[in-house]
């Protein structure tokens, strides 16, 4: 193999490792800046492209997320026209105000992360399922509604339950650990 | 600042509200005030949304039996064809395809496609093929859309329906799908079960429908004309030629010509009727059967019994899990044969069994009554174990119901493997005993098969494996912690027992080391015990 091809082959192996260990977190933040399921994928695409691109200015040995997020948030600057669609679209001081503590919890949210599987576990299975229908690709309130056999309004409702149930449940977990 | 209970139900609504998409201008005007004025505030909206980004993970992964463990290297250079891409720009159009797979980031996806395996040779006599090309080894296989050229002597071809049929050489056959052929030239016999009702027969002239029934057909080389008998039972022809194509139904001992001039009587009926219905001795290729056998006949305790035929396997008893002494005798009902194993929702059991976990052949068979007010969360395996592949890794293998609307009706048998997974067609939550058997095929080391699927429901085949909604593909390091133990009423991770489990009653497993055949399936369903060809008993 050339020298060149041989560190391009390792470059991208770098990146391929970095960006499937690391996506979840970006995608945490897109979501918190962008709250719209689509419209934040969209973006996820969009920031991996320009990662791609850009991933010979990454410097190894500094952090990956914080590099990676910050292209998310030129993108999210970027796209915000595209994005006037949706229902609800942040104006750009409180992007920014949500891009600088967003960037200061990925460590914590990727302690919730883990967390959050264990407080899934301890829910009654029905409700899991309830709950875990709403989020799978494709599907929606309308659906976990349909297949639990409830109302629309009454999903809403028990899922709104659920999500708190969760929240209490993750931070719990994380104060017993220590993490904040 | 810290926020008061009340700001932060009040937080809590309008983070809901705003996931669901459901957030209403005042509201919308709280939730940017509170962004805007507090970071405690912001901080909770973080969380809120975290939490919401990760169930989509979560469910993604849950959806498709995802392993939770981090995706490593290895994992990643697995997939090889990635290599042949050498530049950085190549491989970012790769990396944004598994960008884009998000949440489905932490699997190793294989390249895994589903070999159409439909039909067996399963017996012989004095068979010569035309060439090298169309030699069909003893017990080989037959994949949809071959071509079976026979020279001289008697080939039988097992169909996986359950259908038989001895070809008579000089003949030529396609093998359509398990439930059609089409006969080009030559003679054959068919011998259809009760269970392979509507198997069919065509050719240019006719296409015969078996309404369960025995009957021959002769084609001749040109494809001008084909003659039918029937032998017992009854058949619908319709004829593909001619002025009248309207179909004609035919019973025992009668018999037609279907011509591209038209329908008319066969010459010679009776003597040709004579010379059919003589049998023919074949040679049959049907190996030695070891399997494993739990009745469930035990009264009480949590241990129930195993019976092993054969030297690969060493009787393990199967131990019950997730209950305690006190509540055993719950777990002991009435079955099908004698008492049976009863799953409460909660309950789990499981028995070492270090073969189950080999890439071999295996036929798993039972008895089983789901109630008919089983919901979807008790809707998890009925059998199920890791499968080990030195080319793609372990994969949990599981039979249960279907409980995704999205892909089959719901209730029915279901088999989930690498790749694919197989549905049924007969509701299983009616409160009755229904005789579930699956077969399993590996696909070769080298191949781009993990395994192939069928299944039977009462002794008829219904649903051969499909490819899985990309994403499902997914197998990991051979993993220690499920392997080799085959594990009843409760649905595997990769590398551990999740907590969903089956509720339901069974009885009579059966484990065999090979791929049954439906006749045999067919036998094991009304007898209960497996069926021993005098030359596997020989062999013994």
């Amino acid at each position: 193999m050339k020298p060149d091809s041989q560190n391009e082959t390792e470059s991208w192996k770098r990146l391929m490792v970095l960006m499937t260990r690391h996506q979840r977190q970006v995608f945490a933040y897109i979501y918190a800046l962008v709250p719209n399921r689509y419209d934040a994928e969209d973006l996820l695409q969009e920031t991996s492209l320009v990662i791609c691109e850009k991933f010979n200015e990454f410097e190894d040995g500094t952090d990956f997320v914080a590099w990676a997020c910050q292209i998310a948030y030129w993108r999210i600057r970027y796209s915000r026209q595209k994005f006037a669609r949706s229902k609800v679209v942040f104006n750009q001081e409180i992007v920014d105000a949500l891009a600088q503590t967003a960037s200061t919890m990925t460590s914590e949210l990727d302690s919730r992360h883990e967390a959050l599987g264990n407080c899934l576990q301890k829910l009654h299975p029905r409700d899991r399922e309830l709950v875990l229908t709403r989020y799978e690709p494709g599907s929606g309130v309308e659906e976990a509604a349909r297949r639990s056999g409830r109302t629309l309004q009454a999903a809403y409702k028990a899922l709104a339950r659920l999500r708190k149930l969760l929240l209490d449940c993750v931070s719990d977990q994380l104060a017993r650990r220590g993490v904040t | 600042m810290n926020l008061a209970d009340k700001e932060i139900l009040e937080l809590n609504e309008l983070c809901n509200a705003l996931v669901e998409g459901m957030l209403n201008e005042a509201q919308k005007a709280r939730l940017l005030h509170w962004l805007a004025a507090s970071e405690e505030a912001r901080r909770f909206y973080v969380r809120a949304m975290g939490l919401s980004a990760s169930l989509f993970g979560y469910a993604g992964e849950m959806q498709v039996e995802a392993p939770d463990a981090t995706v490593s290297l290895a994992k990643i250079i697995r997939v090889g064809w990635l290599w042949k891409l050498g530049s950085l720009a190549a491989a970012a159009s790769i990396a944004l395809m598994l960008w884009i797979e998000w949440p489905r980031q932490n699997t190793i996806s294989a390249a895994v496609t589903v070999d159409d395996f439909v039909a067996q040779l399963t017996g012989s006599k004095g068979c010569q093929w035309v060439d090298s090309n169309s030699f069909v080894q003893p017990g080989g296989r037959l994949h949809r859309g071959q071509r079976i050229e026979l020279a001289k002597g008697f080939a039988e071809i097992t169909f996986d329906s359950g259908a038989q049929i001895v070809l008579q050489g000089p003949a030529s056959l396609d093998v359509n799908s398990a439930w059609a052929a089409t006969l080009n030239r030559g003679t054959l016999k068919a011998s259809i079960p009760p269970e392979a009702m509507g198997f069919s027969i065509s050719n240019p002239t006719v296409e015969v429908v078996d309404l369960g029934t025995e009957f021959t057909m002769f084609a001749d080389a040109i494809g001008v004309a084909t003659e039918v008998l029937v032998l017992k039972g009854e058949i619908e022809a319709q004829p593909n030629a001619g002025a009248d194509q309207q179909p004609i139904v035919l019973r025992e001992k009668e018999s037609r010509r279907f011509a591209t001039s038209g329908v008319s009587a066969v010459r010679d009926s009776e003597e040709k009727f004579a010379q059919f219905t003589q049998a023919v001795p074949l040679d049959h290729f049907i190996p030695p059967t070891d399997y494993m056998h739990w009745s469930f006949n035990e009264a009480d305790g949590g241990v129930f019994k195993a019976d092993a035929s054969g030297a690969p396997f060493a009787a393990a008893d199967l131990q019950l899990e997730n209950i305690s002494p006190s509540e055993f005798a719950t777990a002991h009902g009435a079955g099908r044969w004698g008492l049976a194993l009863q799953f409460d929702g909660h309950l789990f059991a499981k028995a070492a069994f270090p073969d189950i976990s080999e890439n071999t052949p295996h036929t798993v068979a039972f008895w089983v009554k789901v109630p008919k007010d089983a919901n979807l969360s008790t809707a998890y395996a009925m059998v199920a174990w890791s499968m080990n592949s030195k080319k793609f890794g372990s994969h949990p293998i599981h039979i249960g119901w279907n409980r995704n609307p999205n892909e089959g009706t719901v209730g029915v048998l279901r088999t989930d493997y690498g790749g694919g997974f197989a549905l049924g067609s007969t509701p299983l939550r009616d409160g009755r005993w229904h005789h579930i058997s699956v077969v399993l095929i590996p696909g070769e080391e080298d191949g781009k098969t993990f395994v192939e699927v069928k299944q039977y429901v009462d002794g008829r085949l219904e649903g051969e494996g499909k490819p899985s909604p990309p994403g499902s593909e997914i197998f990991s390091k051979l993993s220690g912690a499920t392997s080799g133990t085959v594990w009843l009423g409760c649905r595997l991770g990769i590398d551990r027992v999740r907590q969903e489990r089956f509720r339901g009653q069974m009885d009579e497993l059966f484990i065999a080391d090979r791929a049954l055949e439906p006749l045999e399936i067919v036998q094991l369903m009304r007898d209960n015990q497996l069926p021993q060809s005098e030359l596997a008993a020989a062999k013994k």
